[in-house]
């Protein structure tokens, strides 16, 4: 009875763990070596000048990642995320200059306030949809951009705002102690920018993730499904504004002084032009629109062209990725590399057996 | 607390600043009203028209006239162009993405401008009409017969493109197509003869636009190009649907905004009227009601 | 749908080519002004205007320098609405007329200009590729709202002494930058000081809300206390949009007897000025003024006679239209041989271009031996009491904790669309604390000849 019982008790084969597929190994695999690279590689290879540019893109590239969650995933589209940063940006300089906290630290409070800013404000937003939307994002930044003018950044003075307009000396927002220098800086925020895109692929591989995926196939049906959209899209305007508030903390390290001039709000546009062009739904077109932002810029101006150029370039780049490509250049460049490849293929002459 | 006379210079101005809100507002709600698109490349097109009328009066000495026909024109082919060609490749999309596609031809023209007409150090252009010179007092404040044209013009626009949108069958078919072109093209209307005068009229619109803009606010491509988001929260608040409401919401917001001038403690912030009124109207009063066109996702 | 799908990748792909070729044509063609080159002679020598020929310049009249290029840099702003390269152009003009000419010793000033747009990490980076990359062994004309408070620190580690045109506070303030204008704050002083003279009976300061609102406030403050007159100060966000309410505003606080002065970039007070104009309030008050930025004639022009005596701007350098010395003939000289992309023609831009530019020349012509670093920014700090022919005094650089050398300026008013000299040389007062600090470690300088 007692050898029955332990046979028919004995626990079935478990099924075997699926393996990841060869794509997804692939893809860690590129993204884990570009990291390497981009950590110990590049340093060595690039003068301070195109560090300090790196160091713009990692920054420039969590605030793409940001308004790509919201346009990319749940759809949608904020035209005033660059004020979310510049609030960011705010917060951490208020921290830095007013207390003795640990750089880490500043960051995520950073991030939590702004998420709670952010999602305050955009909280009755989210009645609105499509075109209005996106309109009303636009208001609420040309909003804060005036307030931001008049209140200032933080320079080392006191008070609420930290803001002492006479001062002949202004002192520069301090970095982490680890990371004072600049390429010691650029691998810090390549560090912090890496945690973002995992935070934000943690997301895509769990629950909101699928939530997001099935309101963007069809909003009523995942609504049938008994899935609560307001809920989800809070939670994507939730993590894009905490997101791009560690972003803006760590611009405030990278610029060490902030003014409310660098922050218009036709910056918005812009963003979202590239954010565009690199591609919202994919995490790697956050970092192409990073690279877009920031790198071309600098090597535009050490060819001696005008920066003017880039800005038709990238409305040009929005007119043909809204009309040809929606998914954009990390969506359409492999597309367009692998039809080389067959064309390349094609012509090749064939070999008769 | 300023008292009453301080205020009153401030109506005039107010007034002058709404009918500068109104002449780019009325102009996209009656884009949106025509061809379903805010049109948010507006100010940019008239810009660049007005730009190029500077440069013919200044460089090469064209009469005055002349450069503000071109500065039409200019508006004319330039919206038309964009309309023809990306009209119906966007048309069965949202309007969200037919608005972000006019973004892209904001950005286009706004690096143009800033490469041919380069920022010199010392320089800045500007742009005089005949009308500059008289006018007449109100209280203390002079007002100059510009400013009286550009109101009239606002006012002119929105009674007239509203008949017109409402009561001729141009207008009508304008409408249909706006709200959807597919069924309007299979009941038979010339859709795209109906399209190309709906984006020809607007870019009139623009480039009168550009050229009383450049005069009384100021003949700079930044200034020009983005004074469309402040005129945006009159269209806003009219929730893009009414002319009429659009016209009224950009003179109170004119007037607010000015009337907040002599007030020490917020002045500073004045030029916050246009986002904080449209966001109010949009998220507080049209509480309950869901404001939504949408078709396809983007 | 197969056809449908050719028409959007033909139309993907022509956008595309359009963008790609746009960028590698304006690559291949480059902008001048931007690019990091030797500046460019013309082969031959224009015929001299006036009585000076640019071959003054330099010490060896028509000898080319071909030894080994001593490299300078400069950092100017350059954004839509803002651009100071007429500056870093004029500078580029007089090297390059300089290297016509015998070079230093025979060795020609390679020029290395690096444009910014307000951009704080920018401007750092710019920074790091002059040095790094660029190897310069000085810095001369940096025209920046910003940068002086970005690399002040950066430069003082590294040894370096800049002659600027400075704007932003640290300009003036930090050992190692010594301007040849007076910047926003002093020159506002003067046209306040100016107001004052005129015995009004208030004062309404109306500044853009850019970056050292608060310092360059509290110079008028000071002056406007000491002489027991009320003043207002008021900040407006630029661009302005609604002029008009603007312009109320500062005549309502004004009144009748008051003054009112702008601190803005000429197009920002051209604007306020018109509206004023067009609102018919320019004489409710008793006199306007404006600090520097506003000493054009192109400014005169556009406002017309009813500003004649009506509108005083503090110049901070001498008036070109006036003045025959042989230094502004050469100043105009070498504007129309070399000076090609300099589009604002003779103004203060070109001025304070050619003055640090003339200033570096005159210092580095003093070295004997290797041109580094230390060598060169010993020179600079070397120079002392020199006549530049652009200011009101003799300018020097010196070993001081900060630096405002030129602190006498011209009053100009316009007159029928020029705008001509209303007071001469008159000394910023030493009742703004700053100006005080620096005649208490530099004494004052001499008149120049």
């Amino acid at each position: 009875m007692a050898d029955t019982a332990v046979r028919t008790a004995r626990p079935r084969p478990r099924p075997p763990l699926p393996r990841p597929g060869t794509g997804t190994v692939v893809r860690a695999g590129v993204a884990a070596a570009l990291l390497l690279f981009a950590l110990f590689g590049l340093p060595q290879l690039l003068s301070l000048y195109y560090i300090d540019s790196m160091t713009q893109v990692a920054v420039w590239s969590m605030a793409a990642l940001g308004l790509g969650v919201l346009v990319g995933r749940v759809g949608l589209v904020s035209l005033g995320q660059v004020a979310v940063l510049a609030i960011g940006a705010w917060v951490a300089a208020r921290l830095l200059f007013a207390t003795t906290q640990p750089y880490p630290l500043v960051l995520v409070e950073a991030g939590l306030i702004t998420m709670l800013i952010g999602t305050l404000i955009g909280l009755p937003a989210l009645r609105l949809r499509g075109l209005y939307l996106a309109l009303i994002t636009l208001m609420l930044a040309g909003a804060i951009t005036v307030v931001l003018a008049t209140a200032n950044f933080p320079n080392g003075g006191h008070g609420f705002f930290g803001y002492n307009g006479s001062l002949v000396h202004i002192p520069p927002i301090r970095r982490p102690g680890l990371a004072g220098t600049d390429p010691a800086y650029f691998r810090y925020s390549v560090v912090v920018a890496a945690l973002m895109f995992l935070l934000v692929l943690a997301h895509i591989r769990t629950r909101p993730g699928r939530a997001w995926a099935a309101m963007r196939q069809s909003e009523p049906a995942a609504l049938a499904a008994g899935i609560n959209t307001w809920f989800y899209k809070l939670w994507a305007l939730a993590l894009a504004s905490f997101i791009t508030g560690v972003a803006g903390g760590v611009l405030a390290g990278a610029d060490h002084y902030l003014y409310s001039i660098d922050f218009p709000t036709y910056y918005s546009i812009t963003l979202l032009a590239v954010v565009l062009m690199g591609g919202a739904y994919s995490l790697w077109g956050a970092l192409v629109a990073g690279l877009l932002w920031q790198l071309l810029p600098s090597l535009l101006q050490n060819w001696g062209v005008s920066a003017d150029w880039l800005t038709i370039l990238f409305g040009v780049g929005v007119l043909q990725v809204l009309t040809t490509a929606p998914a954009g250049l990390a969506d359409q460049v492999p597309k367009d590399l692998a039809r080389l490849g067959r064309l390349l293929r094609g012509l090749a002459p064939r070999r008769t057996p | 607390m300023p008292s009453w006379p301080d205020f009153e210079p401030f109506i005039v101005s107010g007034l002058a600043l709404g009918g500068v809100y109104a002449l780019s507002g009325v102009g996209m709600v009656v884009l949106y009203q025509a061809t379903g698109v805010v049109y948010l490349a507006f100010g940019a097109v008239g810009a660049m028209g007005a730009l190029i009328a500077w440069s013919l009066i200044n460089d090469a000495h064209a009469p005055g006239w002349v450069g503000w026909l071109v500065c039409v024109a200019f508006g004319a082919v330039v919206t038309l162009g964009y309309g023809m060609v990306f009209g119906p490749a966007l048309a069965k999309r949202d309007p969200l993405v037919k608005a972000v596609a006019t973004l892209g031809l904001t950005l286009v023209l706004f690096g143009l401008m800033d490469l041919l007409w380069t920022t010199n150090g010392g320089q800045s252009r500007a742009i005089t009409l005949p009308t500059d010179g008289g006018g007449f007092m109100i209280g203390q404040i002079q007002v100059n017969w510009t400013q009286v044209i550009g109101l009239g013009a606002g006012i002119a626009i929105t009674v007239v493109t509203g008949a017109f949108l409402r009561y001729t069958k141009l207008g009508t078919a304008m409408r249909a197509m706006a709200n959807d072109r597919e069924i309007t093209a299979t009941l038979g209307v010339p859709v795209r003869r109906v399209e190309a005068a709906a984006w020809l009229g607007c870019g009139v619109l623009a480039g009168v636009a550009g050229i009383l803009l450049a005069d009384l606010v100021a003949l700079d491509a930044t200034t020009l190009t983005f004074l469309v988001i402040s005129s945006l929260a009159a269209a806003l608040i009219a929730r893009l649907r009414s002319i009429v409401l659009t016209f009224a919401a950009a003179i109170v917001i004119g007037l607010v905004h000015d009337l907040l001038t002599p007030i020490t403690s917020l002045t500073n912030y004045r030029d916050m009227t246009p986002f904080v009124l449209a966001a109010v109207a949009l998220l507080v009063l049209s509480r309950g009601r869901v404001l939504s066109r949408s078709r396809e996702e983007m | 749908m197969v056809g449908k799908r050719k028409h959007t990748s033909g139309v993907r792909w022509t956008l595309t080519a359009v963008a790609v070729a746009g960028i590698l044509a304006a690559a291949g063609c480059g902008s001048s002004g931007t690019s990091s080159s030797t500046p460019s002679s013309s082969g031959t020598k224009a015929p001299s205007t006036g009585a000076v020929s640019t071959s003054q310049c330099g010490t060896k009249p028509g000898v080319t320098a071909t030894g080994t290029p001593i490299p300078l840099g400069v950092i100017v702003t350059n954004q839509p609405g803002t651009s100071f390269t007429d500056i870093s152009n004029m500078a580029a003009a007089y090297f390059a007329c300089v290297n016509a000419n015998g070079g230093i010793k025979g060795h020609p000033i390679k020029y290395y200009i690096e444009t910014e747009q307000t951009n704080p990490a920018q401007i750092a980076a710019d920074a790091k590729q002059l040095v790094q990359t660029d190897h310069v062994v000085g810095i001369v004309g940096n025209t920046s709202i910003i940068e002086c408070s970005i690399d002040s620190s950066y430069w003082q580690k590294l040894g370096y002494d800049i002659i600027d045109s400075g704007i932003a506070p640290e300009c003036y303030s930090t050992p190692n930058s010594a301007a040849v204008n007076m910047g926003p704050r002093y020159s506002s002083d003067g046209a306040v000081q100016y107001a004052l003279s005129q015995h009004v009976s208030k004062i309404v300061f109306d500044q853009s809300n850019v970056p050292g609102t608060g310092y360059i406030a509290a110079g008028p403050s000071a002056l406007a206390a000491a002489a027991h007159v009320p003043i207002t100060q008021l900040t407006e966000n630029v661009p302005i949009s609604d002029a008009d309410s603007v312009a109320i505003k500062e005549v309502d606080d004004a009144g009748p007897n008051g003054a009112v002065v702008l601190n803005f970039t000429p197009p920002e007070a051209l604007v306020i000025l018109q509206a004023a104009q067009k609102l018919g309030l320019e004489d409710r008050v008793k006199l306007w003024g404006c600090s520097t930025p506003c000493n054009t004639d192109f400014l005169a022009t556009s406002l017309g006679p009813k500003w004649n005596s009506k509108l005083f701007v503090n110049a901070e350098l001498t008036p070109p239209d006036v003045t025959t010395t042989s230094t502004m003939m050469l100043y105009q000289a070498i504007l129309k041989q070399y000076g090609k992309a300099v589009s604002g023609g003779i103004g203060s831009f070109s001025q304070m271009g050619f003055t640090e530019a003339e200033i570096a020349v005159h210092a580095l012509e003093t070295i004997n031996g290797p041109y580094t670093v230390a060598s060169v920014n010993a020179a600079f700090r070397g120079v002392t009491n020199f006549n530049t022919g652009m200011l009101c005094q003799a300018w020097t650089y010196g070993t001081y904790p900060m630096h405002i050398p030129n602190n006498e300026d011209y009053t100009v008013t316009p007159d029928n669309g020029k705008m001509v000299t209303a007071q001469g040389c008159t000394q910023i007062s030493s009742v703004d604390p700053q100006i005080k600090a620096y005649r208490a470690a530099a004494g004052t300088a001499p008149l120049a000849g």
